[in-house]
């Protein structure tokens, strides 16, 4: 029960977005109305994705399914994810010299992204709240290492693989050595 | 004879295009634009299956599909090499290095999550993924953000998201509903006329 349940999750979640961080607020809301994960998990979910290759999507939609249901919940969930592939885009594959012409879809995705770019911007509301403040006060080297990195990303132009390397190493130093975070 | 040559054609082109798009699955980093480059490369100019025109229609389209975008190229991609079969090898070549990389990470998650020094250096790295989406949402929205349309659509879904409780999907549902029904330069025209009444007011009060 639990499978089906999670394919039609995913399933629904490949349907409503476009891929890579547009899925991150479907993700969270059905893992949330389901019980199936934190919100703190589905940051290290970004984090964990964006470190291993691939499409960023479909590592998201396996670690998701299967931090819920093992190894069989990460294939049922990247299944799901991939259902508007398997469906519509290959009937847009065998009609594609009339599709190409069809302004249809074009217009719908027209309203349909800058939705998804506004899920990703509340997003970012939630997971700041439960990222940067702990125990209802601001996390302050929490805080100092995100902006950090939000310079290197915006002006050095740097690699997400690599800020996520650098940030871990400044976790290690600040929390582990420096100011000893206790231990959960 | 023929239909018999062809089928083997089509499986072999199937074969390649997993392979193909598995070595992609394995060793790329950085998501859907780089993944396009290396297309380009393999196919445009060395194999020579497809023009470099046929590749942007094929990206133009799969942009517009549902789902995700470089799954949906795979997929329109393989179909005009061999059929639905390629299609099909292609997006499962792009899928299965993602899911066996990710059984071996998530069989060592729980317990590298119980280590001091890795939960430290997790919690190290859940402080950079807010700049990372943000930085995402930025370059996804910097083409949108151009156009009365994407920014008056945006910001209208924005509020809904902080003061509604409607669920996501159902907000894109509205977004689709509203693509059928509000014709083409609508949205642009509403905004000519508030910019208008806006001006004859200021003159009527000067």
């Amino acid at each position: 029960m639990e499978y089906l349940e999670l394919f039609l999750s995913f399933m629904k979640i490949g349907f409503t977005s476009f891929g890579g961080m547009s899925m991150i607020p479907l993700i969270l809301e059905e893992m949330q109305t389901h019980r199936w994960m934190s919100a703190e998990d589905l940051t290290n979910l970004v984090a964990i994705a964006e470190m291993t290759p691939g499409p960023l999507g479909i590592n998201c939609a396996t670690f998701a399914g299967m931090q819920t249901a093992g190894v069989p919940g990460g294939i049922i969930a990247v299944t799901g994810v991939l259902m508007p592939a398997f469906t519509l885009t290959l009937l847009v594959a065998v009609f594609f010299t009339k599709f190409r012409k069809s302004r249809l879809m074009e217009k719908i995705m027209s309203y349909v992204k800058p939705i998804c770019i506004a899920m990703i911007l509340a997003v970012i509301l939630t997971l700041s709240r439960e990222n940067y403040i702990t125990d209802g006060k601001p996390d302050l080297i929490g805080i100092g290492i995100g902006l950090g990195m939000l310079y290197l990303i915006q002006k050095r132009k740097w690699s997400v693989p690599k800020v996520i390397g650098c940030s871990a190493g400044l976790g290690v130093i600040l929390y582990g050595m420096i100011f000893r975070m206790p231990v959960l | 004879m023929e239909t018999i040559n062809r089928k083997n054609q089509n499986v072999k082109n199937g074969l390649l295009l997993f392979g193909f798009f598995f070595k992609i699955g394995c060793f790329t980093f950085g998501g859907g634009w780089s993944i396009l480059a290396q297309m380009e490369q393999e196919f445009v100019n060395k194999k020579k299956w497809i023009t470099k025109e046929e590749l942007l229609d094929l990206t133009a389209v799969g942009k517009s599909v549902p789902g995700i975008m470089i799954t949906n190229i795979s997929m329109l991609f393989g179909y005009q090499i061999g059929g639905w079969f390629g299609g099909v090898c292609a997006v499962l070549g792009i899928t299965c290095p993602a899911v066996l990389i990710l059984s071996a990470v998530a069989y060592g998650y729980d317990s590298l999550k119980s280590n001091y020094w890795c939960h430290c250096a997790l919690e190290g790295i859940r402080t950079a993924v807010v700049p990372i989406i943000g930085s995402a949402a930025l370059s996804l929205g910097k083409e949108i953000f151009r156009t009365t349309k994407g920014r008056v659509v945006c910001g209208a879904a924005f509020l809904f998201c902080l003061f509604t409780d409607i669920s996501n999907v159902v907000m894109v549902l509205i977004g689709i509903v509203a693509a059928l029904l509000i014709p083409d330069g609508q949205i642009e025209k509403m905004k000519e006329k508030i910019k208008n009444a806006k001006e004859a007011a200021k003159h009527g009060v000067s």
